[in-house]
C-alpha cells in the first residue's frame, strides 16, 4: 500500500479548519440580543434565503445546469406548507416536510426534462416557463390557493409552542437551516457530491467511469427541490400570507443574484450571498427601481471582476472558504 | 384573427432579433425583452415629453438601442469571452435588470398610455374589420422582413453574415473581423428589438415589466419554429400570435397568458428541434 503523507495531510488539515463552521450557528444563537422585531424579521428572512441559495446552487453551481425552476420549487413549498397548515390544520413541522417533499417532486419533474437531452438554453427556457406556469396556476386555481388575495397562513406551532414572535421563529428557523445546510454539506462531500461535480466538468467522461450520471442528475435536482421547498415552507410561516407575486421573475433574479454573488458551486458562498443580499434591499425600499439597478450592476461587476463570487475572494485569504470536495 | 397576426408579427420580430444575435454569437440574450421595453420607453419619452413627431422619435429610439447593443457587446460581453458560456446568459440577465430598474426609477408603478399614431380608419372587408393599428404593424414588419432577407441573401453584408454563421474561424481566415461583426450583430439585434418596442408603444400600455412577456413569447416563437432558424422564428411568432387569439376567443381569455409557456413545454418535450429546426444543433 502506498502511503503518501502529503495526500493524507491536506484533507486532514482542512477538516480541522472547517470545524470553525460549527461556531456559526452557536454564535447566531446570540443574535436576538442585538435585534428589534423588524431587524429580527430580516434576519429570519436571511435564514430562509440561505436555504434558497444553497438549494439553487446545487443545480446551477455544482451540477452546472441552467435550470431556473427555483421560484417554482420555492412557491410549491410555500403553498404546500401553507395549505396543509390552513386547510388540514397540521402543525408547522408536519406541514413543512410534505412542503419539502412537494418541492422535491417538482425537482424530479425538472430533472426529467434535463435527462431528455433538454440542456443549456433549452433547459433555461423550459424551466422559466415552468415557473411562470406555476404562478399562473396559483392565480387561477383560486378555489384552492385563494388566488391573488393570497393564502393566509395560521400561526405556526412547534410541539405545542406557538411561534408568536420573531425571536421564537428565529430559533426554529436556525435549527432547520443548520440541519439542512449541514446535510447538504455532507452530501456534497460524499461520493454523490463528487459525482455531481464530475458531471458538470464532463458528463461523458463521468459516465465512462461507470458512474450512473442520470441517477445523480435526478438526485441533485430532487435534493435542490427539497431544500428550496423547505425554504418555501419557512417563508410562508414567516410572511404569514402566500401571494402568487412572490414567485415571479423578479424573485428568480434575486435567487440567482445570491448564488452568483456568493459564488457558483460554493456552499459557504451561497450562505454568504444570501445573508448579504437579503440585507441590502431593505435599504432600497422607498426608491422604486433602485433595487433592480443595484442588483443588475452588482451582477455585472461580479461577472467582470469576480466571476467565482465572493467565496473565491475570501478563499484567497481564508482557507476555510476553499472548496473541499474537489481540487481545481 | 387579424389582431392575432399583428401580435404575431411583433413576436416574430422579437424572435427574429433574438435569433440574429444567437446565430451570430451563440449567446441567447435573456435581456432582450427589456430592450423591447427600452425601445418603447425611449419612443414614449421623445413623443410625449419632448413633443417630437412619431417617426423621428422612432428612428432615434432604434438608433439609440443600436448603440446600446454595440456598447453592451464591447464593454460587457467581450471581456468575459474566455469565461464559461453560462456567464453570457447571466450578463444578459444582469443588463436587462439594470434597464428595467432605470425604467422603474423613472416611472415607478405607473402604466403609461401613449397617444395613438397609426390613425388609419378601419377598413371593412365583408365581416372582417381591419383596424389601423393592425394594418400598420403588419405593414411595417412585412416591409422590414423583406428588406432583411434581401440584405441577407443578396448583398455582400449578407454573405459576410452567412460566412460567420457557418464558421467563425473560417470567416476570420478570409479576413472578416469577427469581433467587430459580433458587436454589430448585437447592435442589430437591439435595434430590431427597439423596432418591436416602437411599434408596440402606440398600441398598448407601457410598464417597466413588459419586457418579460416579450422575452418568453420570443422564446416560445423561436422554440416553435426551431431554435436558430431565421424563417422558423418568423413562422413561430405568427403562429403563436394567432394561437393566442384563437385560444382566447374560443376557449378562455385566461389561456392567453400561458399559451407561450404551454407551447415551449410541449414543443421541447415532443419535438425539441421545432417545426423547421435541424437536429444538427448542438445541445450540450
Amino acid at each position: 500500500m502506498v502511503t503518501d503523507p502529503s495526500a493524507r495531510s491536506l484533507p486532514t488539515r482542512l477538516a480541522a479548519d472547517t470545524r470553525l463552521f460549527y461556531l456559526l450557528p452557536v454564535l447566531a444563537l446570540f443574535v436576538p440580543l442585538l435585534t428589534n422585531p423588524y431587524t429580527q424579521f430580516v434576519v429570519n428572512l436571511m435564514l430562509v434565503y440561505v436555504l434558497v441559495a444553497v438549494g439553487f446552487n446545487i443545480v446551477i453551481g455544482n451540477l452546472g445546469q441552467l435550470a431556473f425552476a427555483n421560484t417554482a420549487f420555492f412557491g410549491i413549498g410555500a403553498y404546500a406548507t401553507g395549505l396543509l397548515m390552513a386547510d388540514a390544520g397540521l402543525p408547522f413541522w408536519a406541514a413543512l416536510i410534505p412542503g419539502g417533499a412537494m418541492g422535491a417532486l417538482a425537482g424530479f419533474l425538472a430533472s426529467v426534462t434535463a435527462l431528455r437531452g433538454i440542456r443549456l438554453y433549452y433547459l433555461a427556457i423550459v424551466t422559466l416557463a415552468f415557473g411562470e406556469l406555476m404562478r399562473w396556476i396559483y392565480v387561477h386555481a383560486d378555489v384552492i390557493t385563494r388566488g391573488t388575495d393570497g393564502l393566509p397562513v395560521p400561526m405556526a406551532t412547534v410541539f405545542g409552542l406557538a411561534l408568536d414572535s420573531e425571536v421564537k421563529k428565529f430559533y426554529v428557523f436556525l435549527a432547520i437551516a443548520t440541519v439542512v445546510v449541514k446535510g447538504t454539506s455532507n452530501l456534497l462531500r460524499s461520493r454523490v457530491g463528487r459525482a455531481i461535480v464530475a458531471i458538470k466538468d464532463n458528463e461523458f467522461a463521468t459516465a465512462s467511469l461507470g458512474i450512473p450520471t442520470a441517477r445523480y442528475i435526478v438526485l441533485a435536482f430532487v435534493w435542490s427541490g427539497f431544500v428550496v421547498g423547505i425554504a418555501g415552507g419557512m417563508f410562508a410561516v414567516l410572511i404569514g400570507r402566500v401571494v402568487p407575486d412572490s414567485f415571479g421573475l423578479i424573485e428568480l433574479i434575486f435567487h440567482f443574484a445570491m448564488v452568483m454573488v456568493g459564488g457558483f458551486g460554493s456552499l459557504a458562498g451561497s450562505v454568504l450571498g444570501a445573508i448579504v443580499l437579503t440585507a441590502v434591499p431593505e435599504y432600497f425600499r422607498s426608491f422604486p427601481g433602485l433595487e433592480e439597478m443595484f442588483f443588475g450592476a452588482l451582477l455585472v461587476l461580479v461577472l467582470l471582476f469576480l466571476p467565482k463570487g465572493l467565496a473565491s475572494f475570501f478563499a484567497r485569504y481564508l482557507p476555510l472558504f476553499r472548496q473541499r470536495f474537489y481540487r481545481e | 384573427m387579424l389582431s392575432g397576426i399583428a401580435q404575431g408579427a411583433i413576436y416574430a420580430l422579437v424572435a427574429l432579433s433574438m435569433t440574429v444575435v444567437y446565430r451570430a454569437t451563440t449567446i441567447v440574450n435573456f435581456g432582450h425583452g427589456d430592450m423591447v421595453m427600452a425601445g418603447a420607453f425611449v419612443a414614449y419619452l421623445l413623443v410625449v415629453l419632448q413633443g417630437l413627431p412619431f417617426l423621428p422619435a422612432a428612428i432615434a429610439a432604434v438608433a439609440l438601442l443600436f448603440v446600446l447593443g454595440v456598447a453592451i457587446q464591447r464593454g460587457l460581453i467581450e471581456p468575459i469571452k474566455a469565461g464559461p458560456h453560462i456567464g453570457f446568459a447571466m450578463m444578459s440577465i444582469a443588463v436587462g435588470y439594470v434597464l428595467r430598474g432605470i425604467a422603474r426609477a423613472g416611472w415607478g408603478r405607473e402604466v403609461l398610455p401613449m397617444p395613438r399614431v397609426f390613425d388609419i380608419p378601419p377598413i371593412f372587408v365583408g365581416d372582417l374589420i381591419l383596424t389601423g393599428d393592425a394594418i400598420a404593424v403588419i405593414g411595417v414588419v412585412a416591409a422590414f422582413l423583406i428588406a432583411f432577407f434581401v440584405v441577407f441573401h443578396w448583398t455582400r453584408i449578407g454573405q459576410v453574415i452567412q460566412a460567420v454563421y457557418q464558421s467563425e474561424r473560417g470567416a476570420a481566415l478570409v479576413g472578416i473581423n469577427v469581433s467587430a461583426f459580433h458587436s454589430v450583430m448585437w447592435g442589430v439585434g437591439a435595434a430590431m428589438a427597439a423596432i418591436a418596442g416602437v411599434l408596440l408603444a402606440p398600441i398598448t400600455l407601457l410598464y417597466p415589466d413588459l419586457g418579460a412577456n416579450f422575452l418568453i413569447r420570443g422564446f416560445a416563437a423561436m422554440t416553435l419554429g426551431g431554435f436558430g432558424s431565421l424563417g422558423g422564428a418568423i413562422a413561430g411568432g405568427l403562429l403563436l400570435g394567432i394561437a393566442e387569439q384563437l385560444l382566447g376567443f374560443y376557449v378562455t381569455t385566461k389561456l392567453i397568458d400561458i399559451a407561450a409557456y404551454l407551447v415551449i413545454i410541449a414543443v421541447l418535450i415532443l419535438r425539441p428541434v421545432g417545426l423547421f429546426g435541424k437536429a444538427a444543433i448542438v445541445r450540450v
